[in-house]
């Protein structure tokens, strides 16, 4: 049975990649598709994850981005290798960035700050899943470049899942919160970094929707983002999916728009990953 | 096991950006305020020998190298529009002694590539700066 929806499964377990490439906002999106919701798409909802297989994915992702925010205009390319590992209800997953930034006329090359998640399935059936993850970022990332947040960061989150074939709906909320005190001078500029923005403090959100429609295609769409608590800025985005995926690589392609904020003015994402 | 290693990760990596963060000097103009420390008399050269190159509104976004826009010290009135950053960036008080501006790499013309190592204020020339700020925040315009 694995086999059959191996596929997914392999996207699952990029659960890494997105947190750099989407920004945090979208920790719930990684981790719905990290949980097993992929899975869904192949009608196979946690049924299988009481039982303590493992598995590691290695993914890898390029991104291509244009912003204008109030301080800054440019563009920036990332490159993310991620892995992901997987126990029964269990997962951990690691990703770390590598940019160049072009910020007001200025080249920068360098790491982003490097994440590092752990999540569990809480309610596993044919139709509905709920899970929890707690994600890190750890400041590798140059906040002089606008590379990194210049602290670490964590970012609880719980997500859900429903199916009713061919038709996945996910949705995800979580907080992200600076592990420096609050009344601190960080983001003078306001949120930071360039490469993605968060808030020293924050409610994040993410929504979406997916269709099988067929010899391993998935069309999607979702809408994500986050709400500061106290001072900062409100940011959203939305976009459209495309993947592809056979028993052992997944492949996908996402174009989404930031709609407030200025997280990104228009962002491409490449995606493969492999699962072992 | 692995949530103290855990915990030993993040803490380590606590410090692997080794920038020290932007702090406000907590400086303050004498009071009386004596004057002495005025844009003409120090704010226009100091802008001028370490800021202007990059920070300045005549310069759109291509050639700011890196500047923010809107950070534009070619002026006074351009100064007070961002003191706060300008003193936590590069003033030195009893607070904090910043040293984020200038970078390391500055262009010879303004707007130019960044082809020479830029001039660094003396920290007696930081420790003005914050003060003329604190003194030009209280006086009239």
């Amino acid at each position: 049975m694995r086999g059959l929806h191996s596929q997914e499964v392999a996207l699952a377990r990029t659960s890494g990649v997105r947190p750099r490439i989407g920004g945090v906002a979208l920790v719930g999106w990684v981790i719905l598709r990290a949980s097993g919701v992929a899975r869904a798409d192949h009608g196979m909802m946690m049924s299988g994850t009481d039982h303590a297989t493992s598995e590691i994915t290695a993914g890898l992702a390029v991104e291509a981005a244009g912003y204008s925010n109030a301080l800054y205009v440019g563009t920036y390319q990332g490159v993310t290798p991620s892995l992901g590992w997987m126990y029964g209800r269990f997962g951990t997953t690691a990703a770390i960035s590598l940019y160049h930034v072009d910020e007001n006329g200025r080249s920068v090359r360098g790491l982003g700050d490097a994440m590092l998640g752990a999540h569990a399935i809480v309610v596993a059936t044919d139709s509905l899943e709920v899970g929890a993850g707690l994600h890190l970022m750890l400041p590798t990332g140059s906040e002089p470049d606008n590379l990194g947040m210049g602290h670490a960061m964590a970012i609880p989150s719980a997500w859900l899942a429903w199916r009713a074939r061919p038709l996945t709906v996910t949705a995800s909320a979580g907080y992200g919160r600076a592990l420096v005190a609050l009344g601190g001078t960080q983001h003078v500029h306001g949120a930071g970094p360039l490469v993605d923005p968060m808030n020293l403090q924050e409610l994040t959100w993410s929504a979406g929707a997916e269709v099988d429609v067929g010899h391993g295609v998935q069309l999607g769409a979702r809408t994500s983002g986050a709400a500061p608590l106290g001072a900062g800025q409100l940011r959203a985005i939305c976009g459209g999916r495309v993947a592809w995926a056979t028993p052992r690589v997944t492949t996908g392609f996402e174009l989404s728009a930031g709609v407030a904020g200025d997280p990104f003015t228009v962002r491409g994402v490449v995606e493969t990953t492999l699962r072992f | 096991m692995r949530l103290a290693l855990l915990t030993i990760l993040v803490t380590a990596c606590a410090a692997c950006t080794n920038t020290a963060l932007p702090a406000p000097t907590q400086a303050v103009c004498p009071s009386p305020d004596p004057g002495t420390l005025t844009w003409d008399s120090f704010g226009q050269k100091f802008m001028t020998d370490y800021c202007t190159a990059c920070h300045d509104s005549s310069l759109p976004h291509a050639q700011r190298n890196g500047a923010p826009l809107y950070h534009d010290y070619n002026t006074l009135i351009g100064v007070l529009e961002t003191p706060d950053h300008i003193d936590q960036y590069a003033g030195s008080g009893p607070a904090a002694h910043n040293t984020r501006m200038p970078p390391a790499q500055c262009p010879t013309d303004k707007g130019g590539p960044l082809n020479r190592a830029c001039p660094t204020p003396s920290d007696a020339e930081r420790t003005d700066l914050a003060v003329w700020l604190a003194c030009e925040r209280n006086r009239t315009h």
